[in-house]
């Protein structure tokens, strides 16, 4: 196991690094000059030339390359065009922005998911379920910032129990600090997109769970539970529900990996400032380093969860050979 | 004879379809006395497994005792209601399921599947239970080390032996198995009941063994219950049901077993089993019996052939009459005519 959790590793580091040198062309190939935007071209040509060389800009690709790289492994993403700030300044506080809400929302999700399809199957056939299914059904493929903005509309505006978007009040922290995390506004902040964002992603676990279970609770090592005298909960939960959970946990790597992609919609729709709501306006302001600085934290987030769902997805199936 | 440690007393189970009830068990009675051991057995679909379900009372959602009592040790647990009966699975009747293979969960140790067995009817500390299990592995043949192994770490033998270790956990008084080996090949089949056999002397507990291999009844049992469609046609001392089969379903399922040496070919029995939603009336066997007159579309009473012997036949007292047409394939062949005419679905038969 040591050693598979080591391979896991290795290969996790190069997926980054591909990734990484992918991006960092990717961004040098988009047309449009990135420096348009912060380079006056009414500024004469040598004023030009000496802000492309406090950016780095004149030196060869190649060259830029390896600065990029070793100034990521110090965790420098560069200078923003913009603010001619340091990027991780503006990255740290929009990153734990999203992990906040992101995060608990998932896990609220799955959670409520697994346990709520586990019992669908189990009492299954009544019309309350019936009506589950299609309720979530239908949810699934609503998109979610039609959701979100129906959520904004009736408690927001019409019944006025949440605010319609930020993540404090505005103005009450000026400059964005630890401390507003533990206030009471904060939380009632992220309740509206927290219940929409579990709402949303609840559905698929939710489904999946149900029809997995469906079956399971045919096996026979399920009937032979029941034979040996179990109780109905320890043959529910210790045996139909925890093989179940299987299939759902190897879904969890793909739908990490959306949830946070799917952050951008619902961090626009309720101005929640995070990763995806920076690399908007990094997008809509040609702040390269930003966007790119972003764009890098949602795929190593991704990875890396992709990485730890692989490792529990091992903890519960003992007949994963780690190879 | 003492008395019986398990009675099935006028059984009917249903499983309720789409298109009506099946009548899967049909006034099914049979009693096992201690340390007994008694072989069913029947054509697949005939309703070995429900009846085994039945009586572990684990049977699916669909099915419905309609009728009938199951009494252990004298007391009818389709009466005594779900929690009595949960404590006696295991503790008091325990199986050898079907496939060892799926019957034990691939993701927990095996340790652990037997001591929640043991620890849904005791309250042993873990030490002991720990113990009990690799006791319980020796018994069996299974090296004791091995108790903390998954499911898919055993070859197919080890993990029947598993499941009899897993069955025996509790010492129950009485052993159910539900063609214990059917996945495996025939030299561990014949290990498995060998160690099976030794285990029964030792313990002493009784032995419903179900199978559609008359073979392994005739090795293992002293009694034989011979079922066909959902219902007993035949039942009695194994000596005596081989030496003078009383029903023409077990002359048949007789002289389809293959014998060594013999120059003649096993017989089938040509057809289908009776469809158990709208079964044929009077004998469900008659539109495959050759041997079936007019007086068959009436239901059939069982016949008391000799002490504990008796068969569901109208013509169960002419058998040692009929017996030697019987060993003739052209008997079998011959009665299309009257299969056909009874039973509109074995027309593609060829
Ligand atoms: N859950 C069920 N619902 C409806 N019919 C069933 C169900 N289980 C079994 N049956 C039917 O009951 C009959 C007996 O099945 P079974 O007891 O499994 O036979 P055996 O074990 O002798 O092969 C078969 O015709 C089978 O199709
Ligand atoms: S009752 Fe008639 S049809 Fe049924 S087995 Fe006997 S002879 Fe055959
Ligand atoms: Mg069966």
């Amino acid at each position: 196991m040591g050693s598979y959790i080591l391979r896991r590793l290795f290969h996790m580091a190069i997926t980054l690094f591909a990734m990484i040198t992918l991006m960092f062309f990717l961004f040098r190939l988009l047309p449009g000059d990135p420096t348009a935007t912060v380079i006056s071209p009414a500024l004469d040509a040598d004023a030009r030339a000496a802000m492309q060389a406090r950016f780095g800009l004149d030196r060869p690709l190649i060259e830029q390359y390896f600065v990029y790289l070793g100034n990521l492994a110090r965790l420098d993403f560069g200078l923003s065009f913009r603010t001619s700030r340091p990027v991780w300044e503006l990255i740290e506080l929009r990153l734990v922005n999203t992990l906040l809400l992101i995060l608990p929302s998932m896990i609220a999700a799955y959670v409520i998911g697994a346990f709520g399809g586990a019992l669908m199957a189990w009492y299954r056939g009544g019309r309350a379920e019936g009506s589950l299914v299609l309720a979530a059904t239908a949810l699934q493929s609503a998109p979610v910032f039609w959701l979100g903005m129906l959520a904004i509309l009736v408690f927001s505006i019409w019944l006025n129990w949440f605010p319609t978007g930020h993540i404090v009040t505005p103005g009450r922290f000026p400059d964005p600090t630890w401390r507003m995390y533990l206030t009471l506004d904060f939380l009632h902040h992220l309740a509206l997109p927290f219940f929409v964002n579990t709402l949303y992603n609840l559905c698929f676990p939710l489904l999946l769970m149900r029809s997995t279970m469906l079956s399971t609770i045919g096996e026979d090592y399920v009937e032979l539970a029941r034979m040996k005298g179990l109780r109905e909960r320890q043959v529910l939960y210790g045996h139909a529900m925890r093989n179940s959970l299987l299939p759902l946990a190897t879904t969890l790597p793909m739908i990490l990996g959306w949830s946070v992609a799917g952050s951008v919609v619902i961090e626009t729709v309720f101005s929640w400032p995070g990763l995806g709501l920076l690399m908007i306006e990094g997008i809509t302001r040609s702040d390269y380093p930003v966007v790119q600085g972003a764009f890098l934290l949602i795929a190593v987030l991704t990875i890396v969860g992709t990485f730890v769902a692989d490792l529990l997805y091992g903890l519960l199936d003992p007949r994963i050979v780690y190879r | 004879m003492s008395a019986p440690i398990l009675e099935i007393d006028g059984l009917d189970l249903g499983y309720a379809t789409r298109t009506g009830t099946a009548a899967a068990l049909r006034d099914v009675s049979l009693s096992v006395a201690p340390g007994e051991s008694v072989g069913i057995v029947g054509e697949s679909g005939c309703g070995k497994s429900t009846l085994l379900k039945a009586v572990m009372g684990v049977m699916p959602p669909n099915a419905a005792i309609e009728r009938g009592a199951i009494r252990f040790r004298g007391t009818d647990l389709v009466a005594a209601g779900p929690d009595a009966w949960r404590r006696v699975r295991w503790s008091g009747i325990a199986m050898i399921a079907q496939s060892a293979l799926n019957a034990l969960n691939p993701v927990k140790r095996v340790s652990a599947q037997i001591s929640e067995a043991i620890r849904a009817h005791a309250d042993w500390p873990r030490d002991k239970i720990r113990a009990r299990i690799q006791e319980l592995f020796q018994m069996v043949g299974v090296d004791p080390a091995r108790i903390d192994d998954f499911p898919h770490q055993f070859s197919g033998g080890m993990r029947q032996r598993v499941l009899i270790a897993m069955a025996l956990a509790l010492r129950p008084p009485v052993l159910l198995a539900d063609e214990p080996t059917t996945a495996l090949d025939v030299i561990v089949q014949d290990q498995i009941f060998r160690s099976l056999r030794q285990l029964q002397t030792e313990l002493g507990f009784a032995k419903l063994l179900v199978t559609h291999d008359l073979g392994l009844v005739i090795e293992n049992c002293e009694r034989i219950v011979v079922m066909y469609g959902g219902m007993i046609v035949e039942a009695g001392p194994t000596a005596q049901v081989i030496a003078a089969p009383a029903h023409p379903y077990t002359l048949g399922l007789y002289n389809a077993l293959p014998r060594l040496g013999a120059a003649v070919e096993p017989i089938s029995i040509p057809g289908r089993p009776p469809d158990l939603i709208a079964p044929p009336p009077g004998c469900r066997f008659a539109p495959r019996c050759p041997f079936a007159q007019d007086r068959c579309r009436t239901d059939p009473p069982m016949r008391v052939l000799g002490p504990g012997h008796h068969a569901r036949c109208h013509r169960s007292d002419e058998m040692d009459a009929l017996r030697p047409a019987a060993l003739r394939p052209e008997t079998w062949e011959r009665d299309d005519a009257l299969a056909n005419e009874s039973n509109p679905d074995t027309n593609e038969r060829t």
